[in-house]
């Protein structure tokens, strides 16, 4: 029985007991307003303070979202490394993945496509002109003689 | 004998139409990929237009942005609300472009507000008004107390000041004439109380 409720306890503490939040974590998701660059890399000043105030928050004990969200209140929805997943912005999510989409459904229309091709076709090399045929001639006998 | 022109077999005109549909739906995709680029592109070119008339010897009008309040006074309020800079048309505005983290704003902060209170002593319609920019908002109002300032400030929250004003960095400061034209432009820090006066004086004599 108190092996159960120690095991009870641990998964209850996991979130405190698990990594704590670090600052990068937080900045990865974020990018720079001055260089857009992520934030976790950059040291625009303007950066160096946004990660201070991460720091800052993280010790008073916010979340990650918490976070995220003030720092979206106090520069816009552009401080976000990644575009929303919703309105307008929601595009650069989409055109990616209908794109992998159109190029996995062209792939079996594309192989059908060189599978019915027939053997040959447009690979056969044009006759050659009386001239050029002549020229043939001439050229195999000289290396013939040679 | 048989017609060359004679109409394609069932299948293969099945095949042709499939053919046809994916290379239309082909070219919509390329299309809109390309407009998406193209607006992009359009959006991040760096417009000159400002500078350009103000080298002309034209004044170009002044965008009207509406922003939210980070320090009332002078009219300009109240403190987290928006304030649009067409309701100081008739005053002449001195706009400074600045941010906590910008080390030459520190400098210029104290000769901003002592042209601020030069004008205010002497009852002109000349106003200072920062844009606080690219910042945090505690920062700003940190930097606000530490050097005692007593004029008004506004927010760029979303980022529209580098659009409208077409600035390069931070500080920059504009002079905006009471019909709402930019008079004049500073780029980088005011080292003088002089750099300034003379221009708004010639708009709004004292």
């Amino acid at each position: 029985m108190r092996a159960v409720l120690i095991a009870l306890a641990l998964v209850l503490a996991a979130p405190a007991l698990g990594a704590a939040l670090s600052v990068n974590e937080v900045a990865s998701e974020l990018r720079c307003p001055t260089c857009n660059t992520p934030l976790d890399v950059s040291n625009a000043p303007a950066a160096v303070d946004m990660k201070a105030f991460i720091a800052d928050r993280i010790e008073r004990g916010w979340t990650k979202q918490q976070i995220i969200d003030a720092l979206v209140e106090d520069f816009g929805p552009s401080v976000l490394a990644t575009p929303p997943k919703r309105g307008f912005d929601l595009i650069a999510w989409l055109v990616p993945a209908l794109g992998v989409a159109l190029a996995l459904a062209a792939i079996p229309i594309v192989t059908r496509a060189w599978a019915r091709r027939p053997r040959g076709e447009g690979a056969a090399p044009p006759e050659p002109t009386p001239e050029e045929a002549r020229r043939l001639e001439d050229e195999l006998r000289r290396l013939g003689d040679v | 004998m048989p017609s060359s022109s004679s109409p394609p077999s069932g299948p293969r005109q099945g095949w042709d139409r499939r053919r046809t549909i994916g290379a239309v739906a082909a070219g919509v995709a390329v299309a809109a990929l390309v407009a998406l680029l193209a607006i992009g592109l359009l959006n991040k070119g760096v417009e000159t237009s400002i500078a350009r008339a103000l080298d002309a010897g034209e004044r170009p009008p002044a965008p009207d942005l509406e922003l939210p309040v980070l320090v009332a006074g002078d009219g300009v309020g109240p403190a987290g609300g928006t304030f649009s800079l067409e309701a100081l048309r008739g005053r002449t505005v001195i706009v400074n472009v600045w941010a906590s983290w910008c080390i030459p704003c520190k400098t210029e902060a104290p000769i901003l507000d002592a042209i601020a209170r030069r004008y205010r002593e002497r009852g002109a319609p000349v106003l200072v008004l920062g844009i606080d920019v690219k910042d945090l908002s505690e920062n700003a109002l940190a930097f606000w107390e530490r050097y005692d300032l007593s004029y008004p400030s506004l927010r760029d929250r979303d980022g529209d000041v580098d659009g409208a004003l077409q600035t390069t960095g931070v500080p920059e400061t504009f002079v905006i004439d009471p019909q709402g034209r930019i008079a004049y432009r500073k780029i980088g820090e005011i080292r003088s109380e002089e750099q300034i006066t003379p221009v708004v004086d010639d708009l709004a004599p004292a």
